[in-house]
Parts: C-alpha cells; structure tokens; sequence
C-alpha cells in the first residue's frame, strides 16, 4: 500500500473518530430528565408490591406513593388519620371502631368504603405471604364493618399501638375488585395495583424502573411534580455517576460514606440530610459463653466505640446512640450513656472484669456480615476489634458470613453479632418489645419477667404518658441487662441537583421519602 | 449413505443432550441446597419470628426430604413448568423473555463486535506477519483476552463516560426513554425500529456501545489469534503458491483464496465461545447495569432463591448446548469426516 494511500486512509479514520465523537456528545448531551417528571435513583430491591406480601423498605418506598392505610404519618413523624378521620377505643384496648374519611376514590375511580377496608385486612391474614407482613396483625382477630364508613377491629389482646400498625403496609386499604382475596398480585400487573395514593403505577420493569404518573382520583393535595421515575441500581459508584452527570435528579438509598462525603464537595449536587430512625446494634446470646456473663458484656459496653464508628467509618453520616429507641422518637432516653458513659473508659471495663474474677485478655468472636449492611460493616467492626483489642482485656476475632447465611444462624449459632433495625413504624415500641420480649426473633436467649412484664403493661397502657413511663423503664431496664448494644443510628440522606426542591420537608423520623412533595425549578 | 450417516449423527447429538442436562440439573440442584441458608431466612432473617419463617418453609416445602424436593423439581422440569420466583413471585417465563432478551440484545452486539475487530486484526496480523501490525495485533489480542471484563468496563465508563463524557456508562437506555418505550420484543433496539422512534433508537444505540465493545473485545482476543494463525498456515498453502505463480495480484490471492478458508474454523470458535460471553455477560451487566439474566442470577444468588437460580442456569445451559448443536451440525454438513 503506498505511503500517500495509509497517510489517507489514516486521515479519515480520525476524522470519523472525530465527527462520531462529537454527535456522540451532543445527543448523549441532551437525553438529560424531562422537565416535571422527578428520576430518582436508588440501588434497592423491589421485591413484592402487593401490600398484602410487602415487607422490605424498598419496596414499600413504592407503596407508599401509591396506598395509603387508615392512619400515617402525613406531614412528618406526628402519627395521624389518613384514610380514617379518627379511632376510638374501648376501655381494654381490644376493640378499635375506626371512621373512615367520606368520597375517596381508588386510582381507577372505584369509591373506598369499609368493605374495602375489611377486605384488605381478611385478605392479609388469609394468604399469609411468604415475606411475613401478616405477623404484624397478629393481635387481630377478626374485622367487621358497620355501614360504609365504620370499621370495627377485634383484638385478642389489648394494643396500645394498634394506629401504629394501621400505619404500616399491613393496614394499606386495596380496591376488593382488582386484588385476588387469595392470591398475590404480581408486580407487573399494574392494572391490578390499585390504592388511594397520590401516584398511580403505570409501568414495572423489574430490576430496572417503577414509572408513577399522578393519580387523578386522589383526594389529598396533588404532588408538586408530573411524575416520578425510580430508577434501580446494582452499584451506588454508577447511581452516583448518573447523578452527577444530571442522568437522574436525585439518588435515595444507599450511598457509601466515601461517596457521600465526596458528593458534599460538588457544585450542582445537594446533599440533604437529617436525623433518621435506622439503628445499628450488636446482640449477645446470654446463654452462650462467653457472653452469658453479665460482667463481660458490661465490659464491653464500656469500651463501646461509638464515636470513632460515627466519625472515621460513617464521615458523621450517624450519630452514636444509647439506647434501642433512636433520638427524636418520643419515649427515647440514653441509658447506655448513664450507665456506661459517653465515651469509652478502659478503666471501668476492667474494674467490672476484676470485680467477676475473668482472667484477661478474653479471646471472643465477634460476627457481622458482609452481604446487608452495606460495604462499611468491615470497617465497623474492625473499628470495635481495635478498640476492644487497645484495652488489653479482650482479643477480638472477626468473623463474617453472607446475609443468606447468615441470617439463619444468628442467636442459634452466634455468640455475639452484627443487626439493623428499620422500624415497621416509627414508634418507640417498635425499638422496645421486637428485641426484648422472650424468644425474640433473633434467638438470643433473652427472658427476663421484668421486662416481659413492662411489654404487657406498655400494650395495655391507656394514655401516651403511661406508655412512655413504661418505655422509658425498658430502655433502663435493657441498658441494666445488656441483650445488646446500640451504637448508631443513622441519618435519612437524599442527594439531588441544585435544581430539586423539596427533599428537605420530607427527611424526618419515619424515613418516608414522600417524593409528592419534590419538584423542580 | 451421506444422508444416513448425517441423520445419525444427529439423532446421535440430541440424545446426548438429555443426559448432559439431567447431570446439570441435578448439580444445581444439590448446589443451591448444600450452600447455608435458604431464601425465606435471606428474605425475612433478622426481622420475622422465628415460628413465621418455619410456617412459611412448611408451606414452601423446605421442610421434605430433599429426595422429595428433588423429585417435585424435576416434574415441574419435565412438564415445562420453570415456577415462580421465592423472593418477588415472578415467573421464570417472564425474566427469561424480559431479562433474557436484555442479555440477548448485548451478547448479539457482543458477538459482532467480536467478528468484526477480531476477523480485520487477525486479517491484518496474519497477512502483514513479523511487522509493527502483526505484534500490535497480538499484544492487543493477548491484552484485551486476559483482562478481566469487569476491568475493562470500569476502565471504558472512566475514559469515554466520565473523562470524554461522549457515552452513557450504565442501563440499556435513558430513564425517560425507557418509561416511554413501547415494549413489543423486549429488545429495546427492535422496538425503537419497530415504533420508528428513532430518537430512541439513537439513544439505546449509545448506551449499547459500551457494554457491547467491552464484551466483545474480551472475544474478539481469541479470534484475532486463530484467524492470525489460519491466514499464515493457508498462505502457506500450495494452492495459494500456486495461485501467485500464475500471476493472480497479491490482493486477490489474499482476499479471495486464502482469507475465506482461515475463516471456517471461526465458525466453531463463534459457537465455543457462546459460553463465555455468557458467563462474561454476567459480570459485564453487573458493571453497566444491564439488566440481563446474567444481572438477575447474581440477585437471585444472593437471596438464595432456588427456583430462580435453577431456571436461569437452566437457560444458560439450553442455550449452550443448543448453539454447540448447531455449530457440530454445521461442522459435520459441511466436512462429512466428522461423523458417527
């Protein structure tokens, strides 16, 4: 091939190269989000939208956009009738009759009355679904209606917090003539999933999008946008690129500390935050060696790291917290502080060791998982190993299992372990009774009568002042017992473009992402 | 005769078939219970009493004897019946049509690009032997063949999405673009074409370029070695020597006579390789975010879903075996020594 010929064809290729390049970039350039529709990212799981069957964060997210139960949180973490206008109980907290807010309409324009109400709820305890929402009403025995605006709600047991759990997606009211009575909806059969709420789902692809577009029967304030788009990700590292890029107009769960504080740096982002309920906790099986002494586990708690865990794992993205029950909830106190102090103390821990005559340094192993809490867990707890191996009284051997796994083996097999808690509701009951009661779900041999006792006394209690005095004895109670530990709760954090408002009035205590009240400019 | 010994053949080739899948059925099987936990404790561990979960395993049948469970799988197997998924109660049918239509989209782009980059450099090397082209043909060969593809895909999103900003770097195509697009085949480049929606089409071309040339370059590192390989063996062949003595022009002997037969193995080598750009099309939607059925394996793995975990594989291997069918067909029509 002569020179002239190569240096030619050489020639066309850049120039090809060059004019692709450049049609790449200005199309690529313009496929940004359309004007009023709101594309969020996140790199959840939806895994069953029918709420009779629903009972992961991510998908309820969805839900929430789309049903509504007859109580909830509507403007913040103050609980409040929704559906209902209001509920009235009898004297020993087993019957709840519930009125229900007149001309609402389902998003296919079927008016909602009390048959609808009854039906969902018979419709969750008959199906039973395998992801267990239905043992939430477990104290339901059955629910009868009186007229097309009046429920009535037997109870097998008095439940102080019985609003509480209408507020979950337990209680979420479905339309009786498109949900099956014994059969769950799949989520891609969006004609069939139909509520009351602001959004309406027009298209599931799973793994990949949820399209809602506004419900135009819906009978509260219309959202602030034309439209929302979730957008799912395996990778927060590629969410994070979309967002920058301007791909996506916001990003909700879950990004990595590093990320975060990274995104804090950069102009067109805003990263929004405040104090969340998702809590982080270690457990001890109490009857198993070495943790079935009260003095080894007090010995921990006192050198506890909560601080450095907060700042040098988590970039102050959580706060250190003491007790089960998160700050902002009402009934929360910070016993584990009392009792074992703010800041770790070396001293102490290896007074209360002396005191029980255990021989030091102690070898314990410690479990966490690598597959659910998010990739920082590692650094977690090779931060509470450094700390716990500084003191000279334990020496700490790590192990991990995946989520799968792992989650099987908990209490029966481990001896002190690594869990999360996000609440069904944001009540400090739900931080209370799950953990303490006897043969809690996690197996780790916890009884004490006390404690049994106050959780009695709590469900019955008639007023919030009584509930609260008797919550407050728990945490103490706990704090004193040591079946766990917490040390952190982490903060609701949103991240969007500068041209987004509204994340900030919907971060709060019950971790809604109510993204009807988000807009752009 | 030849008809004979082909249909035997044949028939021959497809009765294999059936006990290669059992042997691999009963692998995965025996593979997804051996491994701890199972998907109602992935699912609801660390949050659902204890007693809840057991019921809902009763219910499921966790709790028979595994020759029990083996024996409802492999019925459901033989009347075609793939199930529902544990965790999220969808039918295999459906990820296979939605999500396998995903990975069909990319491997097919894959596969092309693999031709076409590995058929002109190995053309190139071959023909240009011991020059500047035949060792930067190689070197790029053995490099893009022996990098992790999740590596070279992280390195592409970097280059030409984050520092050129020319290509998307995940999704098959724009949030908007996907909530808009009519699905008629699931393979949104059909569908774009087919609804003339042809901003769309641009669109889903952009976001393929990436994760295509990334999967297909991984191939395209063995066939730049054995067309190389072939085109030096056939042009050393007597009938190309012959060829040239009778005066044909350089081009044309290269062209016409030998390139064309350095090309037939290649048609084994397309078909061999069907199972790795599957196996490299999980990690290549894993790092691009296509949503595949390599993507939803890895989901489904995690959660422990055997029933999902089972129809997938199940599918990678029918489509394993079925293109090596066809390649060994091809093989054995076209030269009659391979035969029974």
């Amino acid at each position: 091939m002569g020179k002239r010929r190569r240096l030619l064809l050489a020639g066309v290729a850049v120039a090809a190269v060059t004019a692709a390049a450049s049609l790449a970039a200005s199309a690529y350039g313009g496929s940004k989000a359309g004007s009023n529709i709101i594309v969020d990212g996140t790199t959840g799981t939806v895994v069953n939208l029918d709420p009779a069957n629903q009972y992961d964060y991510d998908s309820f997210t969805v839900d929430l956009t789309m049903f509504q139960g007859l109580y909830g949180f509507p403007n913040g973490a103050k609980l409040a009738p929704v559906l209902a206008t209001g509920c009235s109980h009898s004297k020993n907290l087993k019957t709840w009759t519930c009125q229900l807010r007149h001309n609402v309409k389902f998003a296919n324009g079927d008016p909602m009355t009390s048959a609808d109400v009854k039906y969902s709820f018979d419709r969750v305890q008959k199906i039973k679904g395998d992801q267990g929402i239905w043992t939430l009403l477990t104290y339901l025995k059955t629910t009868t209606t009186s007229g097309p605006y009046t429920v009535v709600f037997h109870l097998t047991a008095p439940d102080s917090v019985w609003p509480y759990i209408l507020s979950t997606n337990a209680g979420y009211v479905v339309d009786h003539k498109t949900f099956p009575a014994n059969k769950i909806v799949p989520n891609t059969d969006v004609k069939d999933l139909i509520g009351t709420g602001p959004y309406q789902l027009t298209k599931f692809t799973p793994g990949q999008q949820a399209v809602l577009t506004p419900n135009k029967y819906y009978w509260g304030p219309k959202p602030k946008n034309g439209g929302v788009i979730i957008n799912y990700y395996s990778k927060s590292s590629t969410m994070k690129l979309d967002l920058e890029k301007g791909n996506i107009d916001m990003a909700f769960q879950t990004f990595t500390p590093t990320e975060i504080s990274a995104m804090q740096k950069e102009s067109g982002l805003v990263v929004h935050s405040a104090p969340g309920v998702v809590i982080r906790y270690l457990v001890f099986n109490v009857k198993r060696p070495p943790f079935n002494s009260l003095a080894v586990r007090k010995a921990i708690a006192y050198l506890f790291p909560r601080q450095d865990i907060a700042s040098r794992v988590y970039h102050n993205t959580v706060t250190p917290l003491y007790s089960m029950v998160p700050k902002g909830l009402p009934g929360a106190i910070e016993p584990y502080k009392t009792l074992y102090g703010a800041k770790p103390s070396v001293a102490k821990a290896k007074a209360v060791l002396k005191a029980a005559g255990v021989k030091t340094p102690m070898s314990i192993q410690l479990w966490w998982t690598p597959t659910h809490y998010g990739d920082a867990s590692s650094d977690e707890y090779i931060e509470i190993q450094r700390a716990l191996d500084a003191s000279h009284l334990f020496k700490v051997s790590l192990k991990s299992a995946e989520w799968a796994q792992y989650s099987g083996a908990l209490g029966k097999t481990y001896g002190a372990f690594q869990l999360g808690w996000f609440p069904d509701y944001p009540d400090a009951d739900d931080y209370t009774v799950s953990f303490y009661q006897t043969n809690s779900f996690y197996n780790n041999g916890y009884s004490n009568k006390t404690m049994d006792g106050l959780i009695a006394k709590e469900r019955a209690a008639r007023t919030t002042k009584s509930r609260i005095k008797y919550l407050e004895k728990m945490q103490t109670l706990a704090a004193k017992t040591l079946p766990t530990i917490p040390y952190w709760q982490g903060n609701m954090i949103a991240v969007g473009r500068s041209d987004v408002k509204g994340i900030d009035s919907t971060l709060d205590a019950t971790y809604y992402m109510r993204f009807w009240l988000i807009s752009k400019s | 005769m030849t008809g004979t010994s082909l249909r035997t053949y044949l028939i021959t080739r497809l009765a294999l078939v059936v006990p290669m899948v059992f042997i691999l059925l009963t692998l995965v099987f025996l593979l997804m219970r051996v491994a701890p936990g199972n998907p109602i404790e992935a699912s609801l561990g660390g949050h659902v009493p204890q007693a809840a979960i057991r019921q809902i395993e009763r219910r499921l049948g966790f709790d028979k004897p595994l020759y029990d469970q083996y024996g409802d799988y492999l019925w459901n197997i033989l009347r075609g019946n793939l199930g529902r998924t544990i965790t999220d109660n969808r039918p295999l049918s459906q990820i296979i049509e939605q999500n396998g239509a995903a990975t069909l989209e990319l491997t097919f782009f894959a596969m092309l690009v693999a031709i076409v980059v590995g058929v002109v450099i190995g053309l190139l090397a071959g023909r240009h032997r011991d020059t500047w082209l035949d060792v930067g043909g190689r070197l790029f060969g053995v490099f893009v063949y022996a990098t992790p593809v999740f590596f070279l895909g992280l390195m592409a999103q970097l280059v030409f999405g984050v520092w050129l900003g020319w290509l998307p770097i995940s999704d098959q195509a724009s949030p908007i673009t996907q909530a808009l697009l009519q699905t008629h085949t699931n393979i949104f480049f059909i569908d774009a074409i087919w609804d003339r929606n042809w901003a769309a089409l641009w669109d889903i071309v952009q976001h393929l370029i990436l994760p295509a040339t990334t999967l297909g370059l991984v191939t395209a590192g063995v066939f730049i070695r054995l067309i190389r390989v072939n085109v030096i063996r056939t042009l050393r062949d007597d009938y190309i020597e012959a060829a040239r003595a009778r005066g044909i022009v350089e081009r044309r002997v290269v062209f016409h006579h030998a390139f064309k037969n350095a090309l037939v193995p290649v048609i084994t080598i397309v078909g061999l390789n069907m199972a790795t750009l599957l196996g490299g099309a999980v990690l290549t939607e894993e790092t691009f975010n296509w949503p595949g059925i390599g993507h939803e394996l890895y989901l489904y793995l995690q959660d422990r879903d055997y029933t999902a975990v089972q129809g997938i594989i199940i599918v990678f291997a029918l489509v394993v075996v079925a293109v090596s069918l066809l390649v060994d067909f091809i093989n054995a029509f076209v030269d009659p020594r391979i035969r029974y």
